[in-house]
């Protein structure tokens, strides 16, 4: 009887369990996988910061995978790739990558993947999405290439337009600028401002550009002739060599000139190199909500996921947006394909849809609209900013800063 | 000449100055140029992107050799001249529909023609002087190409090459465009190889080994300086003509000092004596860059806990030392460790002189 009883409660315990995996399994079946490549640089100039970096990609997507994914029926596996910011290793990484994952998606690094992968992308078909600022050049139509930021130019003329808006007299704000000549990139960032002045003269002037060494030991000499015209802040979106030597001339000179940055040669990095005292009053500016932000949730997402060994940051916050912005067109695309058919046809033309909300990227981003016009949004811009009050990085404002309207130059 | 095999005899001039002057060097050449062949249809599409990276890389510093270890003239700005090739070959094939091994001659005739301009100041000082002149190529390149009109060179946006092609084919794949290279690798050597034997390559190491005594002796020592840069920026120009067209687009930055000066790290550890010293240090500089690479990576996964910077860190510490050892070894370069392992090999079982 006992044995029968138990053999009983056996069959049931067992059909019990087969029914949970038989409601189970189609849901397990049913979840389709895809791959996302990503470029990465542990070897070459940014490897001290690549695991912050990877870190806001992995987190969101593991995350995404956890949450949304699998209600949608489609897990992302994230593929990662060493191209050392080196344009040749992109090319010969990239016929491998197509070959091998057959990606719906590319998360690029920098102007290697950009120079490499910009012409081959509309014939392979994957889009490639960017997380830091454009360029003037690259402003052109029908491109496989997306970064939700637009150029340095005009994140730094959000910046501008703010501080001007706040000083006294309305008079105009005065710019100077520090950058190097030979390098397309940071000659554009200064032919940007120089636009923005020549468009709205009555609110900013060009007071003085010096060129120096890409990076330079010493620029006093260089800073003490732009101090002479009198400028309100020093531009230095360049690198974060330039922005120390600028700061620490400015010291020596007993100048309190505020210095303006981006994100990749931001306060955060700049504060490694001298004291947070000596960058008081200046500021970091860029395309996503600064990471300290509070209205940023991607910090807790961050937080729970993060698998590797860095640390929530302004870089962590960069690349988190990427991927986020990657995981809304996916979830566009299936929604328009289903899960069954992604394809990198399918992400690009999602990118190319209707805006996609803030309520995609957890605090970071405001709405994001795509054009074929151009890689990045050009309509409604705005950016946010940080700065260091009393000794620490701060937010500037709680509010975004918006972009003021700048033609292609 | 080198010490050949007893037995091995010339019955004329012209048999002794063959590059291939017996069975087995033929034989070996059969079997490189099968291997060569067959490389693509086993290689994964990355092996095969090195490979494509190697054979243009070699142009460059065999470029390089016919400067600097031909003619004695230090070179340090042989990356700006890959840039005129690179620039002019893509401007000729997406703005004016030259086809694309033309482009590329022409790429190598326009760097040439740079190359006089900076060859100039050979004709008064030489060694490290001669080496500082030819650093301003490489700042006054990027300076001019964004000065330029951009419909010439693009200005600041570089330019960028849709789609290649060769008699109306495309060249897509990576196993396509290895052919190309590694074929047009092979012709350049070639050039090398007979431009050192030949009567100007003899002049080249006559002002190498003194300059004064060869001009005593009736060299027109300017002509063959300003020579000496022309051929080695013609090759550095083909070799940024295939760039162009591999990685697709081209801009200022992607031509810096330090890629002439790995060009010539490349050349000290190959060797400066012949074109075999930029074919065996560029193959092994870049075997060591990317075993490095393979190590990192596997590190990398193998321990989580360390982050990836710092094993990165190492490994680039890990290629200096062994260039460094390399170089303490062989300060001759491995041109010559192959010279005297061949010699050893030939009067085998006797012992080396």
């Amino acid at each position: 009887m006992t044995g029968f009883m138990q053999h009983r409660w056996g069959g049931w315990l067992a059909a019990g369990a087969l029914a949970l995996l038989g409601a189970a399994a189609p849901q397990a079946r049913a979840q389709v996988q895809y791959n996302v490549s990503i470029s990465l640089d542990y070897s070459g100039p940014f490897a001290a910061v690549m695991d912050s970096w990877y870190g806001g990609q992995q987190s969101v997507f593991d995350w995404w995978n956890d949450t949304r994914g699998s209600k949608l029926g489609v897990k992302l596996n994230v593929k990662t790739y060493d191209m050392r910011y080196d344009a040749s290793q992109v090319a010969r990484t990239w016929p491998q990558i197509l070959a091998d994952d057959k990606p719906i998606a590319f998360l690029g690094m920098g102007s290697p993947d950009l120079v490499s992968l910009m012409k081959r992308l509309p014939n392979d078909k994957v889009p490639m999405i960017m997380g830091t600022a454009m360029i003037g050049p690259l402003w052109t139509a029908n491109g496989w290439h997306f970064s939700f930021r637009p150029t340095y130019s005009q994140e730094f003329a959000g910046l501008f337009s703010y501080l001007q808006s706040r000083l006294p007299d309305k008079r105009a704000l005065r710019i100077g600028t520090v950058s190097t000549q030979g390098i397309a990139g940071y000659v554009d960032q200064v032919n940007g401002v120089v636009k923005l002045a020549q468009t709205y003269p009555e609110r900013f002037v060009m007071a003085n550009s010096q060129w120096v060494d890409n990076t330079p030991i010493n620029v006093t000499s260089q800073v003490r002739e732009l101090l002479a015209a009198k400028p309100d802040l020093i531009l230095v979106g360049t690198n974060t060599a330039q922005v120390v030597a600028t700061v620490k001339a400015l010291k020596e000179l007993g100048s309190k000139v505020p210095v303006v940055t981006s994100s990749h040669n931001g306060l955060t990095e700049v504060a490694k190199a001298v004291p947070l005292a000596d960058l008081e009053g200046s500021y970091s500016v860029f395309g996503f909500a600064p990471s300290m932000d509070s209205s940023v949730t991607a910090a807790q997402v961050f937080e729970k996921y993060n698998k590797t060994k860095g640390t929530w940051g302004l870089t962590a916050a960069q690349t988190a947006s990427q991927a986020l912005l990657t995981t809304a067109a996916v979830e566009r695309a299936i929604a328009t394909v289903g899960a069954g058919k992604l394809t990198g046809q399918a992400v690009y033309d999602a990118l190319l849809g209707p805006a996609f909300g803030a309520d995609n990227f957890l605090g970071l981003l405001k709405s994001v609209q795509f054009t074929k016009e151009a890689p990045f949004p050009t309509s409604n811009l705005s950016v946010k900013a940080v700065t260091v009050k009393d000794g620490k990085l701060v937010p500037l404002s709680a509010d975004w800063m918006a972009v003021p309207e700048l033609a292609k130059w | 000449m080198s010490m050949l095999p007893s037995g091995v005899h010339f019955k004329d001039h012209a048999q002794e100055l063959r590059l291939l002057r017996t069975g087995p060097q033929r034989l070996a050449m059969g079997v490189l140029l099968a291997a060569l062949v067959a490389f693509p249809f086993v290689a994964s599409s990355y092996l095969i992107g090195v490979a494509i990276t190697v054979a243009i890389t070699m142009i460059a510093v065999a470029g390089l050799q016919i400067t600097v270890g031909m003619a004695g003239l230090l070179n340090l700005g042989q990356s700006a001249f890959v840039g005129v090739g690179a620039f002019t070959a893509a401007a000729l094939y997406a703005n004016h529909g030259v086809p694309m091994l033309p482009a590329i001659a022409l790429g190598g005739l326009a760097a040439g023609v740079v190359s006089i301009l900076f060859s100039l100041p050979a004709l008064r000082i030489r060694g490290l002087y001669l080496a500082l002149t030819t650093i301003a190529a490489q700042v006054v390149f990027p300076v001019v190409v964004l000065r330029l009109p951009a419909s010439w060179f693009g200005g600041s946006a570089g330019l960028g090459v849709d789609q290649v092609q060769i008699f109306g084919l495309p060249v897509e794949t990576p196993a396509s465009f290895y052919g190309v290279a590694v074929g047009v690798a092979l012709l350049m050597l070639a050039v090398a190889f007979n431009l050192q034997r030949s009567h100007v390559g003899l002049v080249f190491r006559a002002i190498r080994d003194n300059d004064i005594a060869s001009s005593v002796l009736g060299v027109p020592l300017g002509r063959y300086k300003v020579m000496a840069f022309f051929a080695g920026a013609v090759f550095a120009g083909v070799a940024g003509g295939l760039y162009a067209f591999y990685i697709r687009y081209v801009t200022t930055d992607q031509f810096t000092i330090w890629l002439s000066i790995w060009y010539l790290g490349m050349l000290i550890v190959g060797g400066l004596n012949g074109p075999l010293g930029a074919i065996l240090g560029t193959l092994v500089v870049t075997v060591l860059q990317e075993g490095i690479h393979w190590g990192g990576n596997r590190m990398m996964a193998a321990m989580p806990q360390v982050s990836g910077g710092v094993i990165f860190s190492v490994t680039n510490i890990v290629l200096g030392a062994a260039i460094i050892w390399m170089l303490i070894r062989e300060p001759h370069g491995l041109n010559h460790r192959w010279s005297l392992l061949k010699a050893a090999y030939r009067i085998w079982p006797y012992p080396r002189a």
